[in-house]
C-alpha cells in the first residue's frame, strides 16, 4: 500500500536564514483535496496565509528566514488532513557549516599514550549534529591515522592508546563535519616527549614533627613510572587550612620525596596535596606537564598545653619558645644519650609534668 | 531417594510457599526465584524506559513528545509481534507459550534498539540507550533461565537480523522517527504485559515444578 501523501523536498538541509517552499501531494488512492490539508512545524500549525494550492491534491507552504533547528534530529514539518491525521512528514535540518576547531592541547601519560582535547569553532554548531575526527600522522612519513576513543576527557577529546613513536614529531589536527560542510583545524606539531605527564605521587603521609606546633612533615612516594622511564621528577606541594579555600604553594621542593612545612598555626587542621612533573626526560632539559594533585591528606598541628585565658601574653610567648627549645633538646638527648636513654625519657616526662603544674600555678593568680 | 520425593510433594501440598525454602530442594526453588527476579526486572525496565522514552522523544521533537500524539501505523510490515492480544487467548496460553512469546518479543526488540543506538545523535542518549540495552539483555537471559529451569526449549528462529526481509528500513527520516516512536510504544506495552505474564506464572509454577520432579523419578 502506498503512503497517503508525499512531501517535497524530503529531509532537506538548509542554511539559517534561508527560505523554503514545500509541497504536499496526496496519493491518488486517497480521496483528499488541497483544501482538506494543513501544515504544522514542530507541532505548531502554520498560518493558512502561507499556503497555496498548486493542483487539486497538492498544497504548498512558504517558510521564510528559517531559524536553526530546534532539535538535532531535524525540525518536523508535517502535512495533515483536516481531522488532524498525519499524511506525511519531512525533517528540516537548518544550521551553519562548522568552523575550524581550535585550542588543541595534548598530553601523554608516561609516554605510553596521547590524549588531546579541542574546542569547537563556534557556538552555532549545536543546531546540526557535528562530527569531530581527530587525525594524526608522523611528520615527513606515514599515513594519516584516525583516533577512535572519543569523549575520554570531556566532550571534545580523544585518546590514542598505543603505537606512538618517540623522538619524532607528530602532526595532529581535528576535522569537524556536519550536513552543511567540513572544517579542518590548524595542524599542531608535537613530540610525545614534550607533553609528558605522570601519575600523582602516591602514599602521601602528613605527620606532626614531635610536639612542634608550627610544623608538619610531608612524605610521599614517587610515581611508579619514574623508575621505568628515565626521567626525574620535581614536586610541588599545596596546603590550606581546613576552613579556607586559599591554597599555599611550596614550589622549591626539588626532587626529594619529603618536605617540612613550617610557619603553620598551632592546633589547626591542614589539607595537603602533592603533584609531580617529570622533567629531564631522556636527558632533555625541558619540563613536562604537571600531574593531577594527589588526593588531599589531612593532619593537625599540635596545640600547646596552655590554659586558656593568657593574661600574660608576652610571658606566655616567651615560655612557648623556651619550651619548644627545651623539648627539642630533650628530644635530642633521647636520641643521642644511648646509655642513659631511659633515664632521659623519664626525666623529660617528669619535667613536662612539672612544667604544666608550674604554668597552672603561675596563671591562676 | 524415593521417600525424599514423597516428602517434598507432601510438604509442597500441605505447606505454604514460604515454607518451601526450609526444604533442601534448590532446583525447584530456582524456578520460583527466577520468575520473581524476572518479574522484578520487568518492573525495573518499565521504570528505566520512562526516562529513556522521555529523553528520546524530546530528541525527536514535537509533535513526537506531545502526550496525546498518536500517529497512524502506516501499512509497513510489523517488525515486532504486538503485545496486545485477545484476553481469552492470553488467559489460555500455556506456560511454555507465554514464556516463548516474551522471549521472542524481547529478543527482537533488543535487536532494533541496538540498531537505534548506532544511529542516534547525542552522547547522553547513546549512553542511556546502551544502559537500557544491557538491562534488556539481562531480561532476555532471565526469561531463558526460567524456561530452562522448567525444562522448556528456547525458541529458535528470527531473533537475529535487525531488519528481517519484508520489513525494510524506513525510506525517509520522518518515517524513521515514526518507526522509533512505535518501537518505544511497543516496548512499553510489552513490559506492562510481561509484569502480568510473570505474575500469573508466579502463582502457577511451584507445584507444577514439583510434579515434574516426581515424574522424573518415575512416580
Amino acid at each position: 500500500a502506498a503512503d497517503p501523501a508525499v512531501i517535497s523536498p524530503q529531509d532537506p538541509t538548509l542554511l539559517i536564514g534561508s527560505s523554503l517552499v514545500a509541497t504536499c501531494t496526496v496519493s491518488p488512492d486517497f480521496p483528499l483535496k488541497a483544501e482538506d490539508l494543513y501544515w504544522t512545524l514542530n507541532g505548531r500549525r502554520l498560518p493558512a496565509a502561507s499556503y497555496a494550492a498548486l493542483g487539486p491534491s497538492t498544497l504548498s507552504v512558504a517558510l521564510a528566514r528559517l531559524n536553526g533547528s530546534r532539535q538535532q534530529s531535524g525540525d518536523n514539518l508535517v502535512c495533515h488532513s483536516r481531522d488532524g491525521g498525519i499524511l506525511a512528514g519531512s525533517c528540516l535540518y537548518v544550521g551553519l557549516p562548522p568552523e575550524k576547531p581550535v585550542n588543541i592541547t595534548c598530553w601523554s601519560k608516561n609516554m605510553k599514550d596521547l590524549t588531546c582535547k579541542w574546542a569547537p569553532g563556534t557556538e552555532g554548531e549545536t543546531f546540526l549534529h557535528t562530527n569531530y575526527t581527530l587525525k594524526y600522522k608522523r611528520r615527513w612519513y606515514g599515513q594519516d591515522n584516525t583516533c577512535q576513543e572519543y569523549h575520554t576527557a570531556g566532550t571534545y577529546s580523544c585518546h590514542i592508546p598505543k603505537d606512538l613513536a618517540l623522538f619524532t614529531p607528530y602532526e595532529i589536527w581535528v576535522e569537524a563535519s556536519n550536513r552543511l560542510g567540513v572544517a579542518v583545524s590548524d595542524v599542531v606539531m608535537l613530540d610525545i616527549l614534550d607533553v609528558v605527564t605522570t601519575d600523582p605521587p602516591s602514599d602521601v603521609h602528613v605527620s606532626r614533627v614531635g610536639d612542634l606546633e608550627d610544623q608538619l612533615s610531608v612524605r610521599w612516594s614517587s610515581p611508579p613510572a619514574l623508575k621505568d622511564f628515565l626521567f626525574q621528577a620535581k614536586y610541588q606541594i599545596q596546603y590550606r587550612v581546613e576552613d579556607s579555600s586559599e591554597w599555599k604553594v611550596v614550589d622549591d621542593v626539588g626532587n626529594q620525596t619529603s618536605c617540612r612545612l613550617a610557619g603553620l598555626r598551632p592546633g589547626t587542621v591542614y589539607f595537603v596535596q602533592v603533584r609531580c612533573n617529570p622533567f629531564s626526560i631522556y636527558g632533555s632539559k625541558k619540563a613536562g606537564i604537571w600531574s593531577d594533585w594527589s588526593n588531599p591528606t589531612a593532619a593537625s598541628t599540635p596545640r600547646s598545653e596552655r590554659v586558656a585565658g593568657g593574661c600574660d601574653p608576652k610571658g606566655g610567648e616567651q615560655n612557648t619558645t623556651l619550651r619548644r627549645e627545651l623539648k627539642q633538646f630533650f628530644g635530642w638527648v633521647k636520641k643521642h644519650a644511648y646509655g642513659c636513654s631511659n633515664l632521659g625519657i623519664k626525666l623529660y616526662d617528669q619535667w613536662r609534668v612539672w612544667l604544666q603544674k608550674s604554668h597552672k600555678t603561675r596563671n591562676q593568680v | 531417594g524415593d521417600s525424599w520425593g514423597i516428602f517434598t510433594f507432601l510438604c509442597a501440598a500441605l505447606c505454604n510457599l514460604p515454607a518451601l525454602p526450609a526444604l533442601n530442594c534448590s532446583e525447584e526453588l530456582g524456578a520460583g526465584q527466577s520468575i520473581q527476579q524476572t518479574y522484578d526486572l520487568t518492573r525495573y525496565l518499565e521504570h528505566q524506559l520512562r526516562t529513556l522514552a522521555g529523553t528520546y522523544l524530546n530528541y525527536l521533537g514535537p509533535p513526537f513528545n506531545e502526550p496525546d500524539f498518536n500517529p497512524p501505523r502506516l501499512a509497513r510490515a510489523e517488525r515486532v509481534p504486538s503485545a496486545t492480544v485477545d484476553l481469552d487467548l492470553w488467559r489460555g496460553l500455556t506456560d511454555n507459550a507465554r514464556l516463548a512469546a516474551n522471549y521472542r518479543a524481547y529478543s527482537r526488540l533488543l535487536c532494533y534498539l541496538r540498531v537505534l543506538d548506532g544511529q542516534v545523535g547525542t552522547a547522553e542518549l547513546r549512553h542511556r540507550l546502551a544502559h537500557f540495552c544491557a538491562s534488556l539483555q539481562g531480561l532476555v537471559l532471565s526469561i531463558g533461565g526460567v524456561m530452562s529451569s522448567l525444562g522448556y526449549p528456547l525458541p529458535t528462529g528470527p531473533a537475529g537480523p535487525p531488519a528481517p526481509p519484508g520489513a525494510p528500513a524506513a525510506p525517509n527520516d520522518f518515517l524513521k522517527k515514526m518507526d522509533d516512536f512505535w518501537l518505544l510504544k511497543e516496548l512499553q506495552t510489552w513490559l506492562w504485559r510481561s509484569a502480568k505474564d510473570f505474575n500469573r506464572l508466579k502463582k502457577k509454577v511451584p507445584p507444577a515444578v514439583v510434579t515434574l520432579r516426581l515424574e522424573a523419578r518415575g512416580f
